[in-house]
């Protein structure tokens, strides 16, 4: 038993590192755009496809496949959550990405032969099963690390935060006109 | 509890306010013009748990102390309870920083008072156990728990370090309920809070200036003595004249310190103390190059990696509310030491959304129909013990590409199978109690119905690295010390082995995880080791 899992996690390595040399390479052969898309200060036009695609199958129920004003308010959190990432952490982030957007690696890992714009709710939650069961180490890395971020991203947003039940912190004094806080009972 | 978003809280209890009329000296170094140099008695590196106390210690001993801190001042006024801004300006990556394979998320502080500005309030003193296992086989002198005793009354003094007298939360209460349920022993924590309003937002910077972070309590008093704090400064290295440390180069990082400007600070010091935690110390010691022989540094750097399980109760629990940690158990903590399977410590985290929904780790209908329910959901936390098995030795700090730390921690099966311990004995807790559902923190779990089949449900699970989701908010070791070079960095003073004038004085001292949460366990050591170089100073 523990030979085999031994031998196992070393063909893993080998898939991880295959397909981070193959989507490394979609950067250098210029599949990859290395600008911003229009209005993101982080994320490239295909992060903005890929997550447009995602966001409903992750944030399920919360987000419907066709609120494009709910998707795009995600992705723009979620582009603002790696402005608040450390700049490692956020190409990191893009490395993952890439995997996921080269045609290529894209097919190969998540069996989703067409482009994100094309996944229906059903291709893109299937995609991300295939991820998080894979046996290679490093689809279930770039699963958790999008699943996060995508959830942060959603429930940073405060008026989404307040679905769960809870009803938000306090107020700070200066947050409000101070005969407002009298009425309300000031604490120290 | 009742919904404290009809709470309105004053905010004239910032120290800060009065930096002007308490004439301290405090540089933003995102705004200087030109290269800064300076000369003290002592550089500090960091103003956490370790170097705000050593800051505090030597100040008021007379000695010219200078704080560099990489993160920014922020302070209660600021502070508002919202996740995003706290996130992005009081933790290190803005939350993002993890282990060098992704496999654990790393919670540590990144603002002027470190990590003991978002800390929890969880105060323990050094488990007996761990002092001595320290004093019997990693060269430890000096740290028994009688010659400790009275260094962590001094800080518990200081820092009002008590027993939490108000009610536990409902978040607590169920792991006090289940502890007593199933017969293991648990106990009330102590926290170093003064005026608590028992509010619940410990990790987004107090608002009210009740926790005694060293923002509020060793920096003002360190100010107050003419310390000179710089922030925004983030320390590339020791600076060197033969085998002396003669202080540090600094550069000046951008308003939301993620770049740099471009302006140095160059500080000449008698003394040399690094404080920047057990990620960033012993990357500063790496990029400078120091002598190490024995290629110590970095080496058995520890997390106390964490693991959870979240669960549905038919009763309200307002997770998100209430002083964090008030009960912990240490029933399966101790119950060896070094061998065996890893002990670990039961507590609880508060559950603001965005946190809770990270710990979730899960997508689709499992996470949002969960996070409908999150005022009706409990955590409970297993903190792993590492360190003391042979099975257990820590990661390893290094560089990155551009100089910046990464720990090198991949979890092996010794923890993982901790891991799914954990989860049973989490899971079986919380069906104890009456939970509706419960679910382990495991990418392909959910939520189960029963603890029969939870049980049988993670017995098929396939705990492995990214699967499980691990997490650690305790970063120790890394620069431990000890008598023997061979294996430590520094000697039972903190003091570098192979430079004079360098000493390490922060968690990155301890050559095992703690067992316990780490801030009591720096506050004590830095008073003992900073006390004893203030006397050797006026020798």
């Amino acid at each position: 038993m523990q030979t085999d899992r031994r031998g196992f996690l070393k063909l893993s390595m080998v898939g991880a590192a295959a397909l981070s040399t193959m989507s490394a390479g979609a950067t250098l052969s210029g599949c990859t755009s290395s600008g911003p898309a229009s209005g993101m200060k982080h994320l490239r036009p295909e992060d903005v496809e890929l997550l447009r695609a995602l966001t409903p199958a992750v944030m399920k129920g919360k987000v419907a496949p066709d609120d494009a004003a709910a998707i795009d308010e995600t992705v723009r959190s979620f582009d603002t959550l790696m402005d608040d990432l450390s700049p490692p952490v956020a190409a990191g982030v893009h490395q993952a990405f890439d995997v996921l957007s080269f045609p290529p690696t894209r097919a190969l890992t998540t069996g989703q032969w067409s482009a994100w714009s094309r996944a229906s709710l059903e291709d893109v939650e299937s995609a991300l099963g295939r991820l998080r069961d894979s046996s290679i180490g490093l689809l279930n890395a770039i699963y958790a690390a999008a699943i996060r971020l995508i959830i942060s991203a959603w429930y940073l947003i405060p008026e989404n935060a307040l679905t769960t039940g809870y009803p938000g912190p306090p107020k700070k004094l200066a947050e409000v006109a101070p005969a407002a806080a009298a009425a309300e009972g000031t604490m120290p | 509890m009742t919904d404290l978003s009809t709470i309105t809280l004053g905010s004239n209890t910032d120290p800060y306010n009065q930096a002007a009329e308490r004439g301290w000296d405090m540089t933003d170094a995102s705004t200087l013009t030109s290269t800064l140099e300076l000369e003290a008695d002592v550089v500090i590196v960091g103003t956490g748990a370790g170097g705000g106390t050593a800051a505090e210690t030597l100040s008021k001993a007379g000695l010219s102390v200078v704080l560099l801190e990489a993160g920014p001042l922020k302070t209660s006024s600021q502070f508002d309870m919202q996740e995003r801004g706290a996130y992005r300006d009081l933790y290190q990556e803005g939350t993002g920083r993890g282990t060098k394979d992704g496999g654990m998320v790393i919670l540590q502080g990144r603002s002027v008072g470190g990590s003991t500005t978002v800390n929890w309030t969880t105060s323990f003193r050094t488990p007996p156990e761990t002092l001595k296992f320290w004093a019997e086989h990693m060269g430890v002198t000096g740290c028994s728990v009688e010659e400790m005793a009275p260094y962590f009354e001094h800080m518990e003094k200081r820092l009002n370090i008590h027993k939490w007298p108000q009610a536990p939360n409902n978040n607590n209460v169920m792991l006090q309920r289940a502890a007593e349920k199933l017969g293991y022993p648990w106990a009330t924590i102590h926290r170093n809070v003064r005026g608590c309003l028992n509010l619940g937002y410990c990790g987004l910077g107090c608002p009210v200036d009740a926790k005694q972070s060293m923002l509020v309590t060793t920096i003002p008093s360190a100010l107050d003595h003419k310390a000179k704090l710089i922030h925004r400064a983030r320390v590339v290295r020791v600076l060197r004249e033969g085998d002396v440390a003669i202080g540090v180069e600094a550069e000046a990082l951008t308003p939301n310190v993620r770049g740099t400007t471009g302006q140095k600070i160059t500080v000449r010091a008698a003394r040399t103390i690094l404080a920047g935690g057990a990620i960033n110390t012993p990357a500063i010691l790496l990029r400078s190059n120091v002598p190490d022989p024995h290629g110590r540094v970095g080496k058995r750097t520890f997390l106390h990696p964490t693991t959870l399980s979240m669960a549905i109760y038919d009763q309200p629990i307002d997770p998100y509310y209430g002083a964090p940690q008030s009960i912990y158990s240490d029933h399966f903590q101790w119950q060896n030491v070094d061998t065996g399977p890893v002990g670990f410590k039961l507590e609880v985290p508060p559950l603001q959304p965005a946190f809770a929904a990270g710990f979730y780790a899960a997508a689709g209908e499992e996470i949002t129909q969960s996070m409908d329910q999150l005022d009706h959901t409990q955590c409970m936390i297993a903190l792993m013990r590492d360190g003391f098995h042979e099975d257990s030795q820590g990661g390893a700090a290094e560089l990155g590409d551009q100089g910046q730390p990464v720990l090198d921690y991949p979890l092996n099966d010794y923890l993982l199978e901790g891991v799914r311990r954990a989860y049973n004995v989490m899971l079986e807790m919380q069906f104890a109690t009456g939970a509706k559902s419960a679910r382990p923190a495991h990418k392909q779990a959910k939520h189960y119905m029963s603890w029969k089949e939870a049980k049988a449900a993670v017995a098929e699970l396939d705990v492995a690295v990214h699967k499980a989701t691990v997490g650690s908010a305790h970063v120790m070791g890394g620069s431990a010390m000890g008598t023997d070079p061979k294996q430590s960095v520094t000697d039972c003073d903190g003091k570098f082995h192979h430079l004079d004038s360098l000493y390490v004085m922060d968690g990155s001292l301890f050559p095992t995880s703690i067992g316990a949460n780490p801030q009591l366990s720096i506050y004590g050591l830095v008073y003992k080791l900073s006390n004893r170089l203030a006397s050797q100073f006026k020798a």
